[in-house]
């Protein structure tokens, strides 16, 4: 059955079946502490032809990434039409789906959570493939992102996707940018702070980002809680 | 295949001029042009004149996404030339000669370059970056667009001036710190798959001296640097030189960045002959 994810992704076109691997360790070259946490996942994904372009630049400011659409969404059935969704968090965004001619096709996910001593935060990396190998293009990968996500994505233009170079793998990856982690981390820890609650920095930050990008958090991952990544204050140093 | 060969541009300042020289050729044959690159300069950005040059005698449909390769490894167009160069091709006889290729992107090695807006990105994000390790990221939060614009369109259009009136402000640090908070720098070598070495490392001993190259090394990369009595294996070169250990990475770093303001070491095995 489906495991309940911490914080739902609505994608109503999207399933993901997925193999956890290596998350809570670290596989990397020179000794843990340069390692990072991967995870491949298998999805099938809509790519819809009338693929949203990230618009240019920038005239407001961009929103602070505080929430994420909350209501949950059934799964649709594989190659049914996307619904239109309507996102009750946000008035602004009551979000006119375009229904278009697009087809399903099952990619490989692979994603990697690395951390950047620059930010001092974490940083997403993925990249995606077809079956056949051949990699996604950044065009491809935006238009698997759920037009609700994209939405805002494209609003907070700060909050973007773009292709860099793997720090450790040398290969290209798609990276979904860290701005404001720290803005939408705080109430976050904020709350567990005041609950008494140790907290697990890298899960919680995850199931904020992750599910912008198809990596769903399930729920038992949540309760884990590892002594050594458990911060209570957002600034190191 | 057709190939064009281009002499290193020399470190100082920001500019050479180009030199396009075009060979007489027929459709059939090797194809060269020589151009003389900009070391601080990223390769798709100074490039224009080759892909036009090559689409005049391609046909249309035979015209992919550029990239360009050096004895079998395909070049980031993302590193600064400078770098590219010291990395794989300083032992070797100048002119440096590479391969343009116009099909086959690698997608697996290379970063796409569909546009000059992806390589401002990209050299907007390092500055950017560098600003965090040194200041926390406060001087360039407070520049405004047309500062961030006026740093791109100093290097892009090759006007030093325009360039370094903003870049400037990424220079300075309060003096009772003697320095930036953290040296934004990589090490970059070719013996290891490990594309670069970048972490946090203070200009400034919490004793109050001062750090040097060689600290730097003996912290990040201490297979670089020479012990009594050894053997030289390798060569620890910036911009095309190689700096004495002894130099203060703080000066190192205000004086021999590159204009995305990280300091570009490349460690390179001593040649043979």
């Amino acid at each position: 059955g489906e495991v309940p994810s911490l914080l739902s992704a609505p994608p109503s076109a999207v399933r993901a079946a997925e193999r956890w691997l290596d998350l809570g360790g670290g596989s990397g070259e020179e000794g843990s502490e340069e390692g990072y946490l991967r995870k491949t996942a298998l999805r099938s994904v809509t790519l819809d032809s009338e693929s949203a372009q990230k618009q240019e630049g920038s005239g407001s400011d961009s929103e602070p990434h505080t929430s994420c659409p909350s209501s949950v969404e059934p799964h649709g059935q594989e190659g049914e039409q996307p619904d239109c969704i309507k996102d009750d968090t946000d008035d602004d965004d009551a979000g006119i789906c375009t229904v278009t001619e697009s087809s399903s096709q099952v990619l490989q996910f692979e994603y990697h959570i690395l951390y950047s001593c620059s930010y001092s935060s974490p940083v997403l990396y993925f990249r995606a493939f077809t079956l056949e190998g051949r990699s996604l293009s950044l065009e491809e990968v935006w238009s698997s992102v759920h037009p609700n996500f994209r939405l805002r994505l494209q609003n907070s233009p700060l909050n973007t996707i773009t292709q860099q170079e793997h720090p450790l793998l040398g290969q290209p990856f798609f990276v979904l940018h860290p701005c404001r982690t720290e803005e939408f981390m705080r109430p976050v820890l904020q709350v567990a702070q005041d609950q008494h609650r140790p907290v697990n920095y890298v899960l919680s930050w995850l199931s904020v980002v992750g599910p912008v990008v198809g990596l769903d958090v399930p729920l038992k991952y949540s309760t884990l809680v590892h002594p050594a990544s458990s911060v209570s204050s957002t600034e190191p140093d | 295949m057709p190939y064009f060969s281009c002499f290193s541009g020399d470190s100082r300042g920001m500019t050479t001029s180009v030199d396009t020289a075009l060979l007489p050729f027929k459709p059939t044959t090797k194809h060269r042009q020589k151009l003389l690159l900009p070391r601080v300069s990223y390769l798709t950005l100074v490039t224009d004149k080759v892909k036009k040059h090559f689409l005049k005698v391609m046909r249309a449909e035979d015209v992919e996404e550029m990239w360009f390769e050096y004895e079998g490894t395909p070049l980031k167009w993302h590193y600064p030339i400078g770098v590219l160069f010291d990395l794989h091709a300083s032992n070797n006889v100048l002119p440096w000669s590479i391969t343009v290729h116009f099909k086959n992107f690698p997608d697996h090695d290379l970063l796409h370059c569909p546009s000059n807006s992806v390589i401002e990105a990209h050299f907007m994000s390092s500055i950017k970056e560098a600003d965090a390790l040194k200041h926390k990221s406060q001087v360039v939060n407070d520049m405004q667009k047309k500062d961030h614009k006026q740093l791109w369109m100093g290097l892009q259009n090759d006007k030093f001036d325009q360039f370094w009136a903003m870049n400037r402000k990424l220079m300075e640090y309060p003096t009772e710190d003697g320095g930036f908070r953290y040296i934004p720098f990589r090490i970059y070598q070719t013996m290891s798959d490990r594309p670069f070495i970048q972490k946090l490392f203070r200009p400034v001993s919490p004793e109050g001296s001062a750090h040097s190259l060689g600290d730097l090394l003996k912290e990040m990369y201490p297979d670089a640097i020479t012990n009594d009595g050894e053997q030289k294996r390798y060569q620890v070169v910036i911009h095309g030189i190689e700096p004495l250990l002894e130099t203060p990475l703080q000066w190192l770093s205000e004086h021999l960045s590159h204009p995305d303001n990280f300091l570009h070491i490349c460690v390179i095995p001593v040649p043979t002959d």
